[in-house]
């Protein structure tokens, strides 16, 4: 009886042992290439948002240590699920949806539950706001006045998810369709926790113009 | 269509039920959310409406004010030094290039 040896292919020329080790060799070449193909891609499409992202994550958290956590964690989760990156799709979106979920998850924090409150009650209630405003003589504020402190104050109070949608849409300049994906939540969705905050801030601008005794032109 | 009695709170507010529309839609409007012909209505309706067009300036001034809070802000030179040394311990290639400002 006799024992068949495995046949293993070689290269004319090269014993079985030396024909392994270059097949070796090449596996070893044909991944270092991949990673080196990975790392110039994640170099180009995901190192430039690191400003973004890291701009993103202190509105989140509000806290200059914890943003910086969060970033760190967003790229290194980047890094090693590059591969369900789609190449030609809007990196910095990907990247702000990793943020959000590692922020969430960081903070331990539920699915909100919120009521929203439908469109047609929000229209409403944004024209009430308007409506105060120009009857206290307020409505000129934002031409008048440097809110940003005052804006920065009332979007970090300003509750999850209505914040996420604020600062996405109108600070990042996101349309709806991307802070949809990067919420995780219908277009519709962004648009009622979108215009819910824009109201819910209005609201809060108008409590400080009333705490500085703040008067329009016209008013008396 | 908005119902009869938002139209009546509308009332209430000194508002014109006739601007219904335009206070329905007008922050879909202004971030180019609607067909080109609602948009064509709507700017119709604010041209000859002074007050949706004050409210309209009004909301505008807020979406700038909002916009204008785009701080440019860069990641602390410190964030990088700490990303960089992760990404190297996964591996990454290019962990040099995240140390280094834009």
């Amino acid at each position: 009886m006799t024992t068949a040896s495995p046949v293993m292919p070689h290269s004319p020329g090269l014993s079985v042992e030396e024909s392994v080790l270059t097949a070796d060799a090449g596996l070893q070449e044909a991944r270092s290439a991949s990673d080196v193909a990975r790392d110039a891609a994640f170099e180009r499409d995901a190192l430039p948002w690191l400003d973004d992202v890291y701009r993103f994550a202190l509105s989140l958290t509000r806290e200059e240590s914890d943003a910086d956590d969060v970033v760190q964690e967003t790229f290194l989760r980047a890094y090693r699920s590059w591969h369900t990156f789609i190449p030609g799709t809007d990196c910095r979106r990907w990247l702000f949806t990793i943020c959000r979920n590692v922020f969430l998850r960081s903070r331990e924090r539920q699915r909100p539950t919120v009521d929203l409150e439908d469109g047609e009650q929000d229209a409403v209630a944004a024209g009430s706001v308007y409506a105060a405003a120009r009857e206290r003589g307020y409505d000129d504020i934002y031409a008048r006045l440097d809110l940003a402190p005052a804006l920065r104050d009332a979007l970090d109070e300003l509750a999850e998810p209505f914040r996420s949608a604020v600062i996405l849409v109108d600070v990042e300049d996101l349309s709806y369709e991307s802070a949809a994906e990067v919420m995780g939540v219908p277009i519709g969705t962004v648009r009622s926790r979108l215009f819910r905050g824009r109201r819910l801030l209005q609201e809060k601008l108008a409590t400080v113009a009333e705490d500085l005794g703040f008067h329009g032109a016209g008013a008396p | 269509m908005m119902s009869a009695p938002a139209r009546s709170k509308l009332e209430s507010l000194g508002l014109s039920a006739s601007c219904a529309e335009v206070l329905s839609h007008l922050w879909d409007y202004l971030d180019e959310q609607i067909t080109p012909t609602s948009a064509a209505r709507l700017e119709a309706h604010i041209a000859t409406c002074p007050q949706c067009r004050q409210y309209e300036e009004y909301q505008e001034c807020f979406l700038r004010a909002m916009s204008n809070l785009k701080q440019e802000l860069s990641a602390p030179s410190s964030l990088r030094e700490r990303l960089a040394a992760r990404l190297k311990g996964q591996g990454c290639g290019c962990w040099d290039k995240v140390s280094r400002q834009p």
